[in-house]
């Protein structure tokens, strides 16, 4: 008893505050589990911050060392090859789930007021997990995300304006050289990590106090209430749909582990080059088009998207009920799945 | 709040406005890089070694391809193999005579102007200049 007593004063928690906070009505909706996978990506991020400190006990930022370190982790320590697997499925898994995530959302126009800021915190989170592959692929400094981060960096400098100095600010200078790995291994472990965990936190902050928006579904008329609690209820479907995700990151990581390709080499770009796949619709537009169209188009598009909320209320004030914002929707899908589709059957 | 707090807050919040505006653009300018260039003139090659239309590779300063032609008795180019596109490095074709990208399927002719493909301008050429035989090329390099 002494030492409940000793907690409960030198760790005053307001009981009943921490039970209101538990008990956060859920809307009915949520328990059908494929409405819940919201969460995915953050999960996802918690495992990466997990896998990614164990690689870094090995990983050399050195441009003649970390592509060896990486090849040593694959190879020789002991379950590094599953770590390491673990690792970048996961990021694969938060990316897919963001997708997803962002396309529940905006189909279901749960974006709208007053969820408008929430919407723009989940675009700059999507923004940054794709900063995170990016960096993370780049640092492995095989030939091909050597040749990716020429590309990536290439963008950045291509870019209207600020494009030179952005460039060699990402790059530490105006060649791929240790500067850049140094510049990418602090991005990917400090920067974007500190940036992420600060945007889920509000992300998840504003999902509390707005409330989880609601759906109707046909047969939900009839139920007497129209919610449950967060825990228990919620908090046992959140854990079991944990588990199962964890199950399937953990066999694709034995089914398919990360593989090692060749080490990079500056002078010569590869015969056939692939970003990941997430980039793909992108690689593809860059192909097509010139340039400035290449680099302003992707560009347009992450504004329009984060101010989506705001163009939709237009729109639904101007043409109310033609579901414009639907068919917006439908057709940038659709063009994007087409850049995607291009880049596979491309090769 | 009245004239006189309103006075102090100014007070208060300028220096501190400025101090941090400082620091900041201290800050941005350490982590931005340096780019002091310099120009310096390097001897590659000897006119009697290299035939009429005949190539060789080299590497400039900062490790980048670059492919030195005679097009003449008495001409020279140097052309980079960098794509001007996104930076990736071109490879040369000698069945197709012709400089292929193979990031975004950039296609330039044996000067370097763009045939096909997202590239924008043609490849770049380095200085070039002749002293008796001796073949001397102007590479950028940073100062430090």
């Amino acid at each position: 008893m002494a030492f409940k007593k000793w907690i409960a004063e030198s760790f005053p928690v307001d009981q009943e505050a921490f039970i209101k906070l538990t008990a956060e009505p859920i809307p009915n909706h949520l328990k059908r589990w494929w409405w819940g996978l919201g969460g995915t990506p953050m999960y996802m991020f918690f495992v990466q911050v997990i896998t990614g400190i164990m690689l870094v006990f090995y990983y050399v930022p050195e441009a003649d060392k970390a592509y060896q370190s990486i090849s040593y982790i694959t190879n020789e320590a002991d379950f590094g090859w599953f770590i390491r697997s673990i690792h970048r499925w996961s990021s694969n898994i938060m990316i897919a789930a963001l997708i997803l995530h962002m396309m529940r959302v905006f189909f279901t126009q749960t974006y709208r007021r007053p969820r408008e800021m929430n919407w723009m915190f989940g675009v700059v989170l999507f923004l940054l997990t794709l900063m995170f592959g990016f960096t993370g692929y780049s640092l492995i400094f095989e030939q091909m995300s050597y040749w990716a981060m020429k590309v990536g960096t290439g963008i950045a400098s291509a870019t209207p304006f600020i494009g030179e100095w952005m460039g060699d600010f990402i790059r530490g200078g105006s060649e791929i050289g240790q500067s850049t790995l140094t510049r990418f291994y602090l991005f990917h472990i400090v920067l974007l990590p500190m940036i992420t965990a600060l945007a889920i936190g509000v992300h998840v902050y504003l999902i509390r106090a707005h409330g989880v928006s609601e759906l109707k579904f046909k047969g939900d008329e009839n139920e007497e209430k129209k919610s449950f609690p967060l825990f228990p209820d919620h908090v046992y479907t959140e854990l079991i749909m944990v588990t199962v995700i964890m199950v399937i990151l953990v066999t694709l990581a034995l089914l398919f582990p990360a593989q090692l390709g060749e080490e990079a080499n500056p002078n010569k770009t590869p015969l056939h080059i692939k970003p990941e796949w997430y980039f793909y619709p992108v690689f593809r537009w860059l192909k097509v088009t010139n340039l400035t169209v290449g680099i302003l188009g992707p560009i347009f598009f992450i504004f329009i998207l984060f101010l989506w909320p705001f163009i939709d209320r237009f729109f639904e004030k101007r043409l109310p009920g033609k579901e414009v914002s639907f068919w917006i929707g439908v057709i940038g899908m659709l063009t994007i799945t087409f850049f995607f589709l291009l880049e596979i059957i491309g090769h | 709040m009245d004239r006189r707090d309103a006075l102090k807050s100014l007070f208060a919040f300028i220096p501190l406005g400025a101090a941090f505006a400082g620091i900041t653009a201290m800050g941005v300018g350490f982590i931005s890089p340096n780019k002091r260039e310099v120009e310096r003139r390097i001897f590659t090659i000897h006119l009697d070694e290299l035939e009429i239309n005949a190539t060789r590779r080299f590497k400039d300063l900062r490790g980048r391809d670059l492919m030195i032609v005679r097009t003449g008795e008495n001409e020279v180019k140097a052309l980079s193999t960098v794509c001007t596109h996104l930076g990736c490095t071109v490879s040369w074709q000698d069945d197709k005579q012709q400089f292929y990208c193979p990031c975004h399927q950039g296609i330039f002719d044996k000067d370097g102007k763009v045939l096909s493909g997202p590239p924008p301008r043609p490849l770049d050429n380095y200085k070039v200049e002749l002293d008796g035989k001796n073949v001397f090329i102007y590479f950028k390099d940073t100062e430090g």
